[in-house]
């Protein structure tokens, strides 16, 4: 098993956390450890450059988050930015919601292009003009100047998650959004900064009894009384918000009974649920665990409709993934446009996707060796059994330390963004 | 780091423990059963011991970590409730799991793991396959070299080890009760009071307290029967207890106290002399006095002594 220090050959701060496209796909955000956000534009298709397909260029870059210290635990609080979500487009301007650890800050994104010329009290330069050699009154003009995009915080929600939040999502109302730590979920309204409800908690009167965290949450795509979390034991509860204020009854609980068969020492934390996602459709949710993903009908509640193995060879290394720490690692799942196929990463900068109707998979490879710009990524293939064909790498020159974890699909065309360490990768679907 | 130089050597015994999935009913591979759970409780305790993050820890791992460990201790609890006397055979892999719960109790909590490098120490089939636990051996001879281990009979380590430590310890123990009241109601207000967006870890920290009196009254049944009396739920407490606080007081590491018990009866206690339970004393003294919350001041002090251990260990 290799760990090959990936991490060493760049900043460490630029190791990227999150990837997100936004509602229209023209826009890719990325949040790293050291707390920037970096957008991503899509270029305009011309009709000059057919073949050129819109690329993806840096729009904007800001640092979301700074490194805070808690005086009270005496612990530095990440500025490593856990999610971005961004929020449907209402005018001109981009809005999303990025956090780190404790804060959640709206980010409004907003072009400018002119720029008013012709003040009376200034000058060109914007010094001061004496009073006494102004003559003639003017009204000031706006003339294009360079396209400048600023980012600038419109709302900071502070102070309302004792522990670590791990997820964030804007519910279908447009007015409200979540955020959700490993004990509590608060609901918030964007216009209110200092309160927010408490919609889930699961703290114990005793910590000494807690054994169970919440992991992920999400709003249901349409309904916006109906959100989902899921836990560190491997369940999901489904919640209708009109049932209570508070609620820590569910509604619908999903869980799959264990396999006898499959039991170790590490079924509970392999079982552990790293990312909780609702098909575009609202009418499943995908659940990704250490070594399989897993598709849930919102209507059977005793077990998946469909699980995929992502590592299964991995299966027998647990105790090893355990000591490394490995095996606390958290993989996103995400679902493409249509429904049809799902993608997650793995180790050895691998990822794979899963095509619901077809049962065929893939394994592919973000790296620089293996892409040239344009190039088609070849199928890569992990051997499990003593012989290695040509093309394959065996389970023990995997490098773990090269991990996908962050993965995002176009809301509608087949372009993927994957994170590997701190490379931002953007995959097209080749046309013809 | 602790596990980065053996790993290779853990790999290379890797399939043996981890190949296939063993049932503790197996009669042949119940030992490597027992040496898989061993390990992976090694593992899980240095995790949670070792770990000084700058920042927070996570929750979810401590959880999980956590829970492994309450598992394997609930097995261990029932294995031993079902066979009272140990064939002989089977002895040292027991014993060493057996010892290893025993001691922690009439210690203070940083002690729980504290058995176990030199109980290790002395089951030379077994820690050639332990490579955590091989490394903290490592340490283990300097501290652990004194007549009153001896190798041969690893079941009788603890308890003649205990009673001449436990003097200097438990005098301890008994400053560091006198400073926390026993009625947690009081703490409870005081604490609450002062800190409200620490109201978790003021309830983790009354839990302290009342376990390190948990453990005293427990002292004379563990010193009777070896295999017999597992006080299991003390020391769970404990480790909830410590693992809880390390959350919270996360710049503490414990790992060191680990070998207290041992070098306080050993010859080689010229290494460990500022350690020495007479300085716990002197040092918690001054704070008798103050109303803060008790684990605060006992905290600080282990910082010190910790920062002491640090350079003198030379980790």
């Amino acid at each position: 098993m290799n760990c090959s220090d990936e991490s060493t050959y760049g900043n460490k701060a630029d190791i990227i956390s999150t990837v997100e496209f936004n509602h229209t796909g023209e826009l890719l955000a990325t949040g790293d450890k050291g707390g920037r956000v970096v957008i991503f534009q899509r270029e305009q298709e011309s009709k000059n450059q057919v073949h050129r397909r819109g690329e993806y260029n840096v729009y904007s870059t800001f640092q979301s988050h700074e490194p805070e210290f808690d005086y009270l635990k005496s612990l530095e609080i990440e500025e490593k930015i856990n999610k971005i979500r961004w929020l449907p487009q209402q005018n001109a301007a981009y809005f999303l919601l990025s956090t780190n650890d404790k804060t959640v800050k709206l980010w409004k994104v907003s072009e400018r292009d002119k720029r008013p010329e012709g003040y009376n009290l200034k000058d060109e330069e914007g010094r001061l003009r004496d009073p006494a050699t102004i003559t003639t009154l003017r009204v000031p003009v706006l003339r294009p100047m360079d396209l400048m995009v600023e980012a600038t915080p419109r709302r900071v929600f502070a102070n309302a998650h004792t522990y670590h939040i791990n997820s964030i999502s804007v519910n279908s109302d447009y007015e409200t959004y979540m955020s959700a730590d490993d004990l509590r979920i608060n609901l918030w309204n964007f216009e209110i900064t200092n309160q927010s409800f408490n919609i889930v908690d699961i703290k114990p009167a005793n910590m000494e009894e807690l054994t169970e965290v919440i992991t992920a949450a999400e709003f249901h795509p349409h309904h916006c009384n109906t959100f989902v979390y899921s836990s560190s034991k491997g369940t999901i509860r489904l919640c209708d918000m009109r049932a209570s204020a508070l609620c820590d009854r569910h509604t619908k609980f999903f869980e799959e009974p264990e396999d006898p068969s499959n039991r170790s020492f590490f079924s509970e934390i392999i079982s552990s649920i790293s990312d909780v996602k609702f098909s575009h459709s609202g009418r499943y949710i995908m659940t990704r665990d250490y070594l399989t993903v897993k598709v849930w009908d919102l209507n059977m509640e005793n077990r998946p409709i469909e699980t995929y193995q992502v590592h299964d060879y991995l299966r027998s290394k647990l105790c090893s993934l355990y000591e490394n720490d490995c095996i606390f690692d958290k993989f996103e799942c995400v679902w493409n446009g249509s429904d049809s196929v799902i993608m997650t990463g793995s180790y050895n900068n691998f990822f794979r996707m899963f095509d619901r109707n077809t049962k065929r998979d893939v394994t592919l490879e973000a790296s620089r060796e293996n892409s040239k710009p344009r190039a088609i990524l070849k199928p890569r293939k992990v051997c499990v059994g003593g012989k290695r064909r040509k093309d394959e790498i065996s389970v023990d020159s995997l490098d773990f330390s090269k991990k996908i974890l962050h993965t995002a699909w176009h809301p509608s065309e087949n372009i993927i963004a994957v994170a590997a360490t701190n490379n931002l990768y953007i995959f097209q679907d080749k046309v013809n | 780091m602790l596990g980065k130089g053996g790993k290779r050597k853990f790999d290379e015994h890797e399939d043996g423990l981890e190949g296939k999935i063993v049932s503790p009913s197996d009669g042949p591979s119940k030992v490597s059963y027992t040496l898989q759970r061993q390990t992976i409780f090694n593992i899980s305790l240095m995790k949670l011991y070792n770990h000084r993050p700058l920042t927070e820890p996570s929750l979810q791992k401590t959880v999980l970590i956590n829970n492994m460990l309450r598992r394997i201790q609930e097995e261990l609890k029932q294995e031993g409730s079902l066979r009272p006397v140990f064939p002989a055979s089977s002895q040292p892999a027991d014993s060493l799991s057996d010892s290893y719960r025993e001691a922690p109790a009439p210690l203070s909590h940083p002690a729980s793991p504290s058995a176990h490098p030199c109980d290790l120490g002395s089951t030379t089939p077994l820690e050639a396959c332990l490579t955590p636990a091989s490394l903290l051996e490592d340490d283990d001879d300097t501290f652990c070299t004194s007549p009153a281990m001896p190798p041969a009979a690893p079941a009788r380590v603890s308890p003649p080890a205990l009673p001449p430590e436990k003097d200097s310890f438990s005098s301890a123990l008994d400053e560091i009760e006198e400073l926390c009241p026993t009625s947690t109601s009081t703490e409870a207000t005081t604490v609450a009071a002062t800190d409200s967006p620490k109201g978790d870890s003021s309830e983790s920290s009354l839990q302290k307290p009342e376990g390190l009196q948990e453990g005293r009254p427990d002292d004379s049944k563990l010193m009777d029967s070896l295999p017999g009396n597992f006080e299991i739920t003390t020391s769970t407490g404990f480790l909830t207890d410590l693992t809880l606080d390390d959350i919270l007081f996360a710049d503490i590491d414990t790992s060191m106290y680990d070998f207290d018990p041992c070098t306080s009866t050993s010859g080689t206690a010229s290494k460990m002399a500022p350690v020495s339970a007479d300085d716990l004393l002197k040092t918690l003294a001054p704070y008798s006095s103050q109303p803060v919350a008790p684990s605060q001041p006992f905290k600080m002090d282990l910082t010190e002594l910790d920062h002491i251990m640090e350079v003198l260990v030379g980790s």
